[in-house]
């Protein structure tokens, strides 16, 4: 892969370039409670790159909280239906965490398996993603142990590296490349002496058994570790709705008047009560314990069973956001110990 | 006030008005019947009592393309079912206060005591509502909510 | 604490209770612990970092919590409000829990990893707490806590948007919506949303629109106030759940200072005060009314 270097003063000047041309900027900025979150920015004064975690993913400027799936219109005996646009304005997403990156390309998976997902596609196909590489947050972070690092090029197009006047930039992409050629003078070669990398890093930790944790998720469906770890579970969602791969979705009808509506896509959780609840009022997962095991289950069992790979790429936020304190590696590691039949483990019922 | 030159481009307001059935319903029927005139905007939904009246049904007319509401029932000691309007008039001044705490105008929400004799007074709260919210104009913060995305 | 972990170790030793519901050591902080052995006791804490509610854990709904048998739980002082808010709303009978109530000094906003309790990271509820030493409680452990660093941050907030005008108040309060996806986190967190099918799930009909775009966050956020009005016992958990950091904490509280303005009501750990909405009073404010 090929590698340049741009200033940070180059940076601020190409994004006003690509703002100026209609292209859509997306980059981690200061929400009005002093944390921070992706959004849509006008200049690039308000882009944040001081390695601050947003508190949601990227996952929703591909998968939309709510999205419009089509609109109807009654004549009569007639309805009209009004699709929704597949094709999308360009967006380049500004500073985004390898960690993010990485989750977009593993939901790319499950998006075009059984149905090819024009929406997500869509939006992918217009984005061209640029990762910072992360110095890390916190040991909530684990994307080490998850196959990932905090310079993982996956699911990114460019690669920015903070070095002390500016950054390295790795060209991991054909999109990413005509990106540079598209603004050539905001690139330049890497200086001969080779700035130094800014900052410390936080330590990442080692790999997880994951082969090992699946196997034993596979055959330990009544095991009592599940009702233990879901006592303090509230059910909420939380988790879901910061997680990077989290993506099960509602969809619904709307009325909104009598000859009208628009049917959506809601972002949905495995984790309410309700969500496997049939009409008859029958619930196969009918206690948190249930609930709490899917959620694992799917992300280091039934995922990887479909595609490969597991549906988490380690970022930290369900334990950072969690007000019951889960914590998931504390969960996984755990479940490696059990697996590894280092069995003074003890369970409460 | 409008001009009757302006009124042919004046907004028309759509008000929503939930009254209980012993009251204010009937003192609306005797407003009808004894031919007073008043503004055309209203539509009625009859309840049985003010304590039936959920502050959903207030949210979802406004979802729903009112530009006002009124909530109407019997005089406290009044009410049919004893005390239904003592609990609507807790509940309502809260809402209320939430409502303005939410940035809704709590000029375009009307509530009132009247009567299955005061159709007068029904007339009195149409006519000074509707009067009202046409000077604050259609709701279109409220109307326009679910175009915009996050 | 000795006295705490003491006394949950002979409750569970004696049988009288099938679980002891308090406070333990996390791997990054505090977190709500569940002790059904007597030598488990020892993982019992209490700390200033001690945030969580654990009275949401006595709600009905918690199948696995119930499983365990009756709970002994830890309860600070606004914790036994909720205790009290679930028995005056006969979600709980008094035999059915063993209250464990702690004298507290104030939690922290966060509860993080270490102790720092100062004005500028105390709870914004501790200030003027009035149970610093829980009136409802079986037990009372915990030395006699001073009184909490003073702040009104969130009542300062409150005056400035009653002070702007209706419109401010909305792109506010919009702004803030923005952000909600309508994971519910505020609801479950809460130990006074115990409804077993909350209205906003219900479809049939379905008045409060699912989807989290401003319309349907309104009608979710202006019913979960108002349901909540005269009930809540400003245990913060909501604000501290939600996961957009949506500061649900001001709607609350504002709702909060109008009961206590116009009918004098005030959370209370007495059962036997009755909630605001659901009671009246013949002289009722009606000056609203025409």
């Amino acid at each position: 892969m090929d590698t340049l270097f741009i200033t940070r003063e180059n940076l601020a000047a190409l994004t006003a370039d690509l703002l100026a041309s209609g292209t859509h900027v997306a980059a981690p900025t200061r929400a009005s409670d002093a944390q921070t979150e992706y959004r849509y920015v006008t200049d690039f004064a308000q882009v944040r790159l001081d390695g601050s975690m947003p508190r949601r993913s990227l996952k929703e400027l591909f998968l939309p909280p709510t999205e419009p799936l089509l609109r109807w219109r009654q004549h009569q005996g007639d309805v009209e239906l009004q699709e929704v646009p597949t094709s999308f304005p360009p967006t380049v997403v500004l500073g985004a965490r390898p960690c993010d990156a990485a989750a977009v390309d593993v939901l790319d998976r499950v998006m075009g398996w059984d149905y090819r997902d024009e929406l997500w596609f869509g939006r992918r196909a217009a984005t061209t993603v640029i990762s910072l590489a992360c110095p890390g947050v916190d040991d909530l972070c684990f994307c080490s142990a998850v196959g990932g690092s905090p310079e993982s090029t996956r699911g990114a197009d460019l690669l920015l590296t903070p070095v002390t006047d500016g950054y390295h930039v790795t060209v991991v992409t054909d999109k990413g490349r005509s990106l540079l050629s598209a603004h050539p003078s905001r690139f330049g070669a890497l200086p001969a002496s080779g700035p130094l990398p800014a900052g410390p890093r936080i330590p990442a930790p080692g790999p997880l058994p994951l082969g090992q944790i699946r196997t034993w998720l596979e055959s330990n469906f009544d095991h009592p570790l599940w009702h233990e770890v879901a006592l303090r579970c509230h059910g909420c969602g939380a988790c879901a709705s910061v997680c990077p791969t989290c993506h099960c979705f509602d969809i619904v009808d709307e009325p909104e008047g009598v000859d009208r509506g628009t049917r959506r896509r809601n972002w949905d959780t495995c984790q309410t009560s309700v969500f496997t609840l049939h009409a008859s009022g029958h619930n196969p997962r009918h206690d948190q314990g249930a609930r709490f095991r899917q959620r694992l289950m799917h992300k280091f069992s039934i995922y990887p069973d479909k595609f490969g790979e597991v549906l988490c790429t380690g970022c930290g936020r369900c334990a950072r956001a969690c007000p019951a304190g889960q914590d998931i590696v504390e969960l996984l590691g755990r479940i490696g110990a059990l697996a590894a039949g280092n069995g003074h483990e003890k369970v409460e019922a | 006030m409008a001009t009757a030159a302006e009124s042919l481009t004046t907004f028309e307001p759509r008000i929503t008005a939930f009254v209980c059935n012993w009251c204010t319903y009937t003192g609306a029927d005797l407003a009808g019947t004894s031919r007073l005139q008043m503004a055309p905007n209203v539509r009625i939904v009859r309840l049985p009592c003010t304590g039936r009246i959920d502050p959903l049904f207030v949210i979802k007319a406004f979802e729903r393309g009112a530009d006002g509401v009124i909530v109407s029932g019997c005089h406290p000691a009044d009410c049919h079912y004893t005390a239904g309007n003592y609990h609507a008039r807790r509940r309502f001044a809260v809402f209320r206060e939430l409502l303005d705490f939410m940035g809704i105008d709590t000029r375009r929400v009307t509530f009132s005591w009247v009567s299955a004799s005061e159709g007068g007074k029904w007339r009195d709260v149409v006519n000074e509502t509707v009067a009202r919210v046409q000077e604050l104009g259609p709701f279109e913060a409220y109307h326009q909510l679910a175009g915009r995305q996050a | 604490m000795k006295e705490l972990q003491v006394l949950a170790r002979k409750l569970l030793a004696e049988g009288s209770v099938g679980v002891v519901i308090g406070y333990e050591e996390g791997p990054h902080g505090v977190r709500p612990a569940f002790i059904t052995r007597s030598e488990d006791a020892g993982r019992l804490v209490f700390d200033p970092r001690c945030v969580h509610n654990l009275a949401t854990y006595l709600s009905p709904r918690r199948s696995v919590v119930k499983g365990l048998g009756k709970p002994a739980v830890v309860v600070k002082g606004c914790d036994a409000r909720a205790v009290a808010g679930l028995l005056r709303e006969s979600q709980l009978t008094r035999d059915d829990v063993v209250l464990i109530a702690v004298r507290c000094g104030g939690v922290m906003q966060h509860p993080a990893q270490h102790v720092d309790l100062r004005a500028e990271t105390v709870a914004d509820r501790c200030a003027g707490c009035d149970v610093r030493e829980p009136h409802l409680f079986d037990f009372m452990v915990g030395e006699a806590p001073t009184a909490p660093p003073a702040t009104d941050r969130r009542e300062a907030r409150i005056r400035e948007l009653e002070a702007g005008s209706p419109a401010d108040r909305w792109a506010f309060w919009q702004q803030e919506l923005a952000r909600c996806v309508r994971c519910h986190a505020c609801r479950q967190a809460c130990p006074m949303c115990f409804c077993e099918r909350c209205v906003a799930d219900k479809t049939q009909p379905g008045w409060i629109e699912s989807s989290p775009h401003p319309r349907g966050n309104l009608a979710f956020h202006l019913t979960r106030a108002i349901h909540q009005a005269g009930r809540c016992v400003d245990c913060g958990e909501c604000e501290r759940a939600c996961p957009a950091g949506i500061p649900l904490g001001l709607l609350n509280r504002k709702l909060a200072l109008v009961v206590a303005e116009r009918f004098g009501h005030h959370a209370s750990d007495d059962p036997s005060v009755p909630a605001p909405i659901g009671s009246y009073a013949s002289n009722d404010g009606q000056e609203f009314i025409l």
